[in-house]
């Protein structure tokens, strides 16, 4: 059987990572070294528990990391990229790490289907894995048919997301690149929960920084869903009026509810028909396909509810699901950052679990992100949320966290900071 | 380093109780308490590297050859409000004494 032959080609490497701990291994159960577990999903929150499993169980326990692309690229940044800011090369990053450092068996293939009951994956080259533990960190799922026309014009071209980092962050550059001097650029928001609430506005902020260098008679224009800015409003406002004076155009509760590819027209639920030249229309969003496939997402459909203590699936026993999945705890961000924090609580408690030790009763998750609001500036929201055994949630610290004063050089090096450390933390 | 009297009291009595700390409640467990304090610590590892050991040149304030007690002064200098800075006061102010006392006693390096 291919699980057998997997096995069989696992081989632990001598390994010269990094330890966490001084002290000697002194009783690790057998129960932890033959568990198989599987994380599907590099991104920020598998990457992250697959490496931090390793490191936690003192290398003992046996991780796969099942990943479609060759390399990790980072969401995070990639929106510098679209105004010619930086080059996505500079957000790429191999997984060779995981496997020739820490031990991991790293598959490079996608999930057609996860079996709970047998507790086997079965994967897209015909593979069949086994698992005692499973994690999916799948990010999200774009649900092109909550606006109409969207999945047409996306195959036709004229519709980008570059909501995932990759090949549609270059299309997007490339499509700003080539718009009239004159052109509307128009990004759409839709109703929150979405992945990366700040996202959007960092996105406008950096389009209008390009168009005021290149095409300073264009201007962005936001459509967004909700009533006001998700994340960081007053900042972004006040950053928009200091350093790009009419070339953003803010029009809140315009929630697009079709989309024509033929005419660029966008249908708003509530105003007039708009027509722009650049269309980045954001659909609402549900956790990844595979979790939603496999009967996970148990909260209306979309996200998944998990225990937080272990980030265990309520759905599913044995099954943990992490970052831009799962339905968050109140003031939990969908955040690359957060994904990284909830994986290490998660592979904390697997580790413990299957050593029969008890699972530590009150983790803590911290979050930070830094949104650009030029090439040079950024912003900061923070936040720490500590779990509340009463209530069995997360919950935002009163009195912690918080934001900057105003856009800073000094955070724009602390963003970019904070990109290489959580790269290397998730990767390295 | 001189500190005032009451800091090094309470720098003290944190640093001692570390040595037999059981919260949350490991008891004798060694394993699993030092599993808890390194995945307490981790949550610091976004920003200043896996185990504490940040990217060189990376753009992030290095704490990597920090002693365990002057990192302890440092963080619940953010906490009170004592030291300035942009986002470690904020994140400071989240976290427990004692979770702070277990931060820097992992991440930085031990008193001789």
């Amino acid at each position: 059987m291919s699980t057998i032959a997997n096995r069989r080609q696992f081989i632990i490497q001598s390994i010269a990572g990094l330890s966490l701990f001084s002290g000697g291994l002194t009783s690790v159960k057998a129960s932890i070294r033959k568990a198989e577990i599987v994380v599907i999903g590099g991104g920020y929150g598998g990457a992250t528990a697959a490496k931090y499993l390793r490191l936690f169980s003192r290398n003992a326990a046996r991780v796969t990391l099942i990943e479609p692309n060759t390399s990790f690229i980072s969401c995070p940044l990639s929106n510098l990229v679209i105004s010619q800011s930086c080059k996505l090369s500079q957000l790429t990053i191999s997984y060779a790490n995981l496997s020739n450092r820490h031990g991991i068996n790293v598959i490079q293939d996608s999930v057609t289907s996860i079996d709970p009951d047998s507790k086997r994956i079965f994967l897209h080259s015909g593979q069949v894995l086994a698992y005692d533990k499973l994690i999916v960190s799948p990010g999200v799922s774009l649900l092109m048919n909550s606006i109409q026309g969207l999945a047409d014009a996306n195959q036709a071209g004229v519709t980008l997301q570059a909501w995932k980092a990759g090949s549609e962050t270059l299309a997007l550059q490339k499509q700003l690149h080539s718009m009239r001097n004159g052109g509307t650029f128009a990004i759409s928001i839709p109703e929150a929960p979405y992945r990366c609430p700040p996202a959007p506005y960092e996105r406008a902020s950096l389009v209008a920084e390009y168009l005021k260098h290149h095409k300073p008679k264009s201007k962005v224009l936001i459509l967004d869903a909700n009533q006001d800015i998700t994340s960081k409003g007053a900042l972004f406002k006040k950053a928009w009026a200091t350093n790009y004076p009419g070339l953003i155009e803010y029009l809140p509760n315009h929630n697009v509810v079709a989309v024509d590819a033929k005419t660029k027209r966008i249908t708003l639920e509530v105003d007039d028909d708009i027509q722009a030249d650049v269309l980045n229309i954001l659909p609402a969003m549900s956790a990844g396909e595979i979790a939603v496939k496999t009967g996970l997402a148990n909260s209306n459909g979309r996200w998944v509810n998990v225990n937080f203590l272990n980030f265990e699936s309520t759905a599913q026993k044995d099954i943990h699901v992490l970052g831009d999945s799962i339905q968050v705890a109140y003031a939990m961000p969908k955040s690359g950052h957060m994904a990284n924090q909830q994986a290490k609580v998660a592979a904390a408690a697997i580790v413990a679990e299957l050593n029969d030790w008890e699972i530590n009763p009150s983790p803590v998750l911290a979050n930070t992100c830094y949104s650009f609001t030029s090439a040079r500036e950024a912003i900061h929201v923070a936040s720490v949320h500590q779990y509340d055994a009463h209530e069995q949630t997360f919950k935002p610290v009163p009195g912690a966290g918080g934001l900057s004063p105003e856009p800073s050089a000094l955070e724009g090096s602390y963003g970019w900071g904070w990109a290489h450390n959580i790269w290397a933390d998730c990767l390295a | 380093m001189r500190k005032p009297p009451k800091q090094a009291a309470l720098l003290g009595a944190l640093m001692l109780t570390l040595g037999q700390w059981s919260a949350p409640s490991y008891g004798q467990h060694s394993d699993a308490l030092e599993l808890y304090q390194a995945s307490l610590a981790a949550t610091c590892a976004n920003c200043h590297g896996t185990a504490g050991h940040g990217v060189q040149h990376g753009g992030m304030p290095l704490i990597n050859n920090m002693r365990s007690d002057q990192m302890l002064t440092i963080l619940l200098e953010y906490k009170t409000g004592a030291r300035s800075g942009t986002i470690m006061p904020q994140l400071c102010k989240g976290y427990t004494d004692e979770q702070l006392a277990v931060i820097a006693q992992q991440l930085g390096g031990k008193l001789r």
